[in-house]
Formats: C-alpha cells, sequence, structure tokens
C-alpha cells in the first residue's frame, strides 16, 4: 500500500495513468459541458491538480479525484453551452434489414428528438444516463466514480428517462 | 413502480428474459428501446490520448512535496537564543527578589515588608531588601531617614554606610546623612553597631554620630518621630543638618552668611509653610532670613 501511494509520482505510471483515462475523463466533462475544448482544458487542469498533488494522493483514489476534480472545476464556470451529443458514424438502426426510406426518415428524425430531449436534461441526469448508455457503466460504478449513492444514481437515471420520454412523446 | 424499477434494470443488462417480455407489453416501450439503442450509438469528441498527454506534458509543473524543514546547527542556534532571551528576562522579571524603594525631596512613603513590619521613608531616602532570603532573615539596606515598626520575630537587621541597627520587635527611627547618622529608639531595645562597639538604647534614648564623634543626646518622650506630623525637631543638632533637612523638606537651596554652621539648634520646624519654618529656626538664633525663589539666605544681623 505504502508503495502504492506514491507510485503517482513515478512519470510511466503516471503517463499510464494519464493515457488509460484521458478519454472518459473527457467524456465526462463533454457530458457536462458540451463543449469539447472546454472538456479538455478541465481534464488537462484536474491531472494537472494530480501531478502536482501527487504525494498526497492515494492511488487507489486517484481516478475518483480525477472524476470529482473535473466536476468541481465544472461547477466553478459558470455558463456552459448546450449540449448536443453527436451519433457514431456507423450508428446502425433498431430494425438493419428495413431499408425502406420511410422507415430511415421517422428514425432519423426520432434521433433528432433524442439529441434535443438530452440537451434539456440537467447535468446531474445528464451524466448518469450518458455513463450508463454510452460508456456501459453499471449504477454502482456510476456511484464510486462520482462519490455519491448507488440510490441516487438510479433517481437520477428514472428521472432522466422520464424527461426524455415526456419530451419525445409529445412532440 | 415496479415498471420503473424494471426498466433500470434492463438499462444496466441485468433484467432477467421473462421480465423482459414483461417489460416489453408496458405502453410506450417502442419510446424507451429507441431511447436506449440510439443514446447508446452516441458519443462525446474523440481525443488522441498521446497528443493531450504531450500537451499535457508541456504545462510544466512542479510536484509539490510535502515541506520538509531541515533540522540544521542554524535553527538550533536561533532556537537557543530565543530560549535564552527568554529565560532571563523572566528571571528578572518574576525572580529578581531584590527589591528597592526611593523617595524625593519631601516626599514620605509608607512601606509594609513581608513579615508584616512596617517601614515610613522620609524625605529623599532610599531603601532596599531582599524579597527572598527576607524569610531567613531580616535585613534591609537604609541611606537617608526612616521610622521602622518592627513585628516580634527574628533578628531585624538595618544597615546603613555608618553603622548597624538590630532589633527584635520594636519601634524606632534610624537617620544617615552625610556626616550624621541618628538612631531613637521608641519601643523595646534597640542595638545600635557603631565603629565595632555596640550600644543597647532602651525606648526614649537616641545614639548620634556627628562628623564621626559620639554625641550625648538627652531624652526625648515622644511616640513617633516629629517628622512623621510633618514636622523636623532636633535637639542640640548642628545647624548645618538642620539647614540640610530644610533643603529635602523643601526643595530649596539654603545659603549660610556669616552663620557657624555648628551652631547647635534646639527646636522645630514644620514642612507644611516655609515662612514659618524659617522663622522658627532663625529667631530662636537671632538670625536673619531672605527668600529668592528657590534660594534661601540667612545671615546675621
Amino acid at each position: 500500500m505504502e508503495s502504492n501511494e506514491n507510485k503517482l509520482c513515478e512519470e510511466t505510471y503516471f503517463n499510464t495513468f494519464y493515457l488509460k483515462h484521458v478519454q472518459s475523463a473527457s467524456n465526462f466533462a463533454y457530458y457536462k459541458c458540451g463543449d469539447s475544448d472546454a472538456a479538455l482544458d478541465f481534464v488537462q487542469d484536474a491531472f494537472s491538480k494530480i501531478w502536482e498533488n501527487c504525494s498526497k494522493i492515494n492511488f487507489t483514489k486517484a481516478k475518483s479525484y480525477l472524476f470529482t476534480t473535473i466536476n468541481n472545476l465544472f461547477l466553478n464556470t459558470i455558463k456552459h453551452a448546450k449540449v448536443v451529443m453527436e451519433y457514431a458514424k456507423a450508428a446502425p438502426y433498431i430494425d438493419k434489414t428495413n431499408e425502406s426510406p420511410e422507415y430511415i426518415l421517422q428514425e432519423e428524425e426520432f434521433k433528432k428528438k433524442l439529441q434535443n430531449a438530452i440537451a434539456l436534461l440537467t447535468d446531474a441526469q445528464r451524466e448518469v444516463f450518458l455513463l450508463n448508455r454510452i460508456e456501459g457503466k453499471k449504477y454502482r460504478e456510476i456511484a464510486e466514480l462520482l462519490e455519491v449513492s448507488q440510490k441516487a444514481v438510479e433517481k437520477r437515471m428514472s428521472s432522466a428517462l422520464k424527461v426524455l420520454r415526456d419530451h419525445i412523446e409529445n412532440i | 413502480m415496479k415498471n420503473n424499477k424494471d426498466i433500470l434494470k434492463w438499462f444496466e443488462n441485468e433484467l432477467g428474459e421473462e421480465e423482459f417480455s414483461e417489460l416489453k407489453q408496458s405502453e410506450n416501450f417502442e419510446t424507451l428501446e429507441k431511447i436506449a439503442h440510439y443514446a447508446k450509438h452516441m458519443k462525446a469528441p474523440e481525443v488522441n490520448p498521446q497528443d493531450a498527454l504531450m500537451a499535457f506534458k508541456k504545462r510544466n509543473l512542479n510536484k509539490k512535496s510535502p515541506k520538509v524543514i531541515d533540522f540544521n546547527f542554524k535553527t538550533i542556534i536561533k532556537v537557543a537564543a530565543i530560549l535564552v532571551v527568554m529565560l532571563t528576562s523572566s528571571y528578572f522579571l518574576f525572580f529578581n527578589n531584590d527589591l528597592s524603594f526611593e523617595t524625593e525631596i519631601a516626599q514620605t512613603e509608607t512601606l509594609t515588608l513581608p513579615d508584616g513590619s512596617e517601614v515610613i521613608l522620609n524625605a529623599a531616602s532610599n531603601l532596599h531588601y531582599n524579597k527572598k532570603e527576607w524569610a531567613s532573615h531580616r535585613f534591609l539596606e537604609l541611606e537617608g531617614e526612616a521610622f521602622f515598626k518592627v513585628q516580634k520575630g527574628e533578628k531585624f537587621t538595618v544597615n546603613t554606610s555608618s553603622g548597624t541597627v538590630q532589633v527584635l520587635g520594636t519601634q524606632f527611627n534610624v537617620k544617615r546623612r552625610v556626616n550624621y547618622f541618628e538612631v531613637q529608639c521608641y519601643e523595646g531595645l534597640v542595638a545600635v553597631t557603631y565603629d565595632k562597639k555596640t550600644v543597647k538604647l532602651p525606648p526614649g534614648k537616641s545614639f548620634r554620630v556627628v562628623n564621626n564623634t559620639i554625641q550625648l543626646v538627652d531624652d526625648f518622650e515622644a511616640e513617633k518621630p516629629s517628622w512623621m506630623q510633618n514636622e523636623s525637631s532636633f535637639n542640640k543638632v548642628p545647624l548645618r543638618e538642620v539647614v540640610s533637612e530644610l533643603q529635602r523638606q523643601y526643595n530649596i537651596n539654603v545659603k549660610l552668611e556669616n552663620v557657624e554652621e555648628d551652631l547647635l539648634f534646639k527646636g522645630a520646624f514644620t514642612h507644611e509653610n516655609l515662612e514659618i519654618a524659617l522663622k522658627s529656626i532663625t529667631i530662636p538664633l537671632d538670625l536673619n532670613y531672605k527668600i529668592e525663589g528657590k534660594h534661601v539666605v540667612l545671615y546675621r544681623k
């Protein structure tokens, strides 16, 4: 344990840690602020804090420290852009065999609605929802990452789904 | 509500086959399915980890290492110096038991010693003693004139540059001025040591040395020295000493013109009014006086 604690101060170990988490950290920051440049800034600032305080941070807690720091840095900013999520290029439709233009149009329209609806979520709802959907994380993992209870995560997820459904169906 | 729980489970991929088919039957499941499906295919802007790391390294950060203060010799010296200063100053503040009292011209002061004995200091006098040693031996040094009311107890010693007075518990007056040393006993018995000889004084007796010669003095009947009632009284005392007492009580400068300073004076003068005091000195001696500010001249007609 003792030796692990100072591992973060070793450059090679820190680099590995950095490369391993930079993408998920920047995703997380993006779910919050909706600006890719700002997201990367948050991430770099958070990593800086970890590097500067490497001797004080328990390495087993480093990941959650990273996410907490990003969250705090985000909370310190006053404004943020509307979070509009993009779809991956090769996103398949649910019915892969149906190639009728009608179906495709309908699905494209749904995708647009979903994008708009996600932008309406609160920061807390959105980060939980997207961490679950995109990163495929369990509620327990999300709870650990955000340092809240699993119950709280489930509540946010439910409320997020409710907002999304209501919004999509009402249009 | 159960529905809600199942939905959450399904989003976590934890829902069993049976429950899923049940959930599928619920209304608007289609929307939910689409939400689940399409949201999965969203993505945040990609980051090139290597590039990001390169950019990060350019930040030129410093590790904050825990502060380590070297335990070097210089610090020890500094600390030691401070300790020495503090210890010595506290010694002088709290453990220095040498007490000193001084009176100015025309001022008297009443002191109580640690054993309850009282000392009344006449004008322009100086007394000091050690508080710590007082319990084991009562010893004090005096320059000037003071009246002592000594509590019964161990030997009580008053040391002056002319001689030493020792008592057990009495009331007495000690006067030590330039070329003048006088002890008067008011109660009990006082032992006066002068020039290696000891004289015992019963109440009403005085011991006086003027110009290094012991003089015989008439008995007195007062219970307290007259100076304590704001008066100085003299019994055949050379005029020189009377004048210097006058100077001590009034803060003036007295000059004698055409007057022998060995003239003996018997009488008293008040400390409250200079004119009256001067008259009570000059009339019995058939002298005149004039006052010029702080200067007084006594002269023969």
